[in-house]
């Protein structure tokens, strides 16, 4: 099937950038008359693995391909890896530092939201090499 | 009511204007994770978060407008965001308790 392809650097330096690749994909989405359902949950997961990839792994890439019927988003990071996913996917767990929460992250919502608003997510890590979270949102 | 007229109206310190928007609902809250997935759209959100993460969450929940409470001033990166996307970034003196009776009062939320 034809498919948009989008690549973003996710800065992870600071936090003034951040957002800007969830905002760009939720304009096109807006653009090409994706209902605002759809464009709100591709947002929020999106988002939510951007910030996450400037908090835990000082950056990474964004992968987007958009298709008539859903969006497939892959998340790539070198960051320290995720040592117990399942433990990291409980709502109010996080590693994020007072410094990190007091900039109003940290909550631990991160990664529950991402799973809450996708209709699939595959969460590939390993510890000292990075992570690499992919999401399908179907419209 | 619109947030031009709510900002008049409530005494609001006007910092950034955007689109003059219909406010047809509230959300209170500073952890961004919650907002993002819990505010209406064109809501007022009010806020004492100052910080530039504020504006890149505005644009994604699609707010009418936020109001940073008890006399917080935005940060110098969030101004210029909050500028730059035309997003309503409005300053209140009192507490979010106090400032979300006035905001459900004159917008009849």
């Amino acid at each position: 099937m034809e498919c948009i392809k989008f690549e973003y650097d996710v800065d992870g330096e600071n936090f003034s950038s951040a957002g800007n690749a969830s905002e760009s994909v939720k304009r096109t989405l807006k653009q090409m008359g994706v209902s605002p359902v759809s464009v709100r949950r591709v947002a929020i997961a999106m988002y939510e693995g951007e910030i996450n990839m400037v908090i835990h792994a000082h950056g990474g890439k964004a992968e987007v391909e958009i298709y008539p019927d859903r969006i497939d988003i892959y998340l790539k990071d070198r960051g320290p890896g995720i040592a117990d996913i399942d433990l990291a996917m409980k709502a109010g767990y996080s590693t994020a530092t007072e410094n990190i929460r007091s900039l109003g992250f940290g909550a631990g919502m991160g990664l529950p939201n991402m799973k809450k608003y996708s209709d699939e997510m595959k969460i590939d890590s390993t510890v000292g090499v990075g992570t690499t979270v992919f999401l399908r949102i179907n419209f | 009511m619109k947030v031009a007229e709510l900002a008049e109206k409530a005494g609001y310190t006007v910092f950034s204007e955007g689109e003059d928007r219909e406010i047809e609902n509230g959300y209170c809250g500073d952890f961004l994770s919650n907002i993002i997935s819990r505010a209406p759209d064109s809501c007022a959100w009010l806020t004492v978060m100052n910080n530039v993460n504020v504006a890149a969450v505005a644009t994604l929940i699609d707010c009418a407008c936020i109001l940073l409470c008890e006399g917080v001033a935005p940060d110098d990166a969030l101004l210029a965001r909050a500028k730059m996307q035309n997003i309503w970034l409005l300053g209140a003196k009192e507490n979010v308790f106090e400032e979300t009776k006035r905001v459900a009062s004159l917008c009849g939320i």
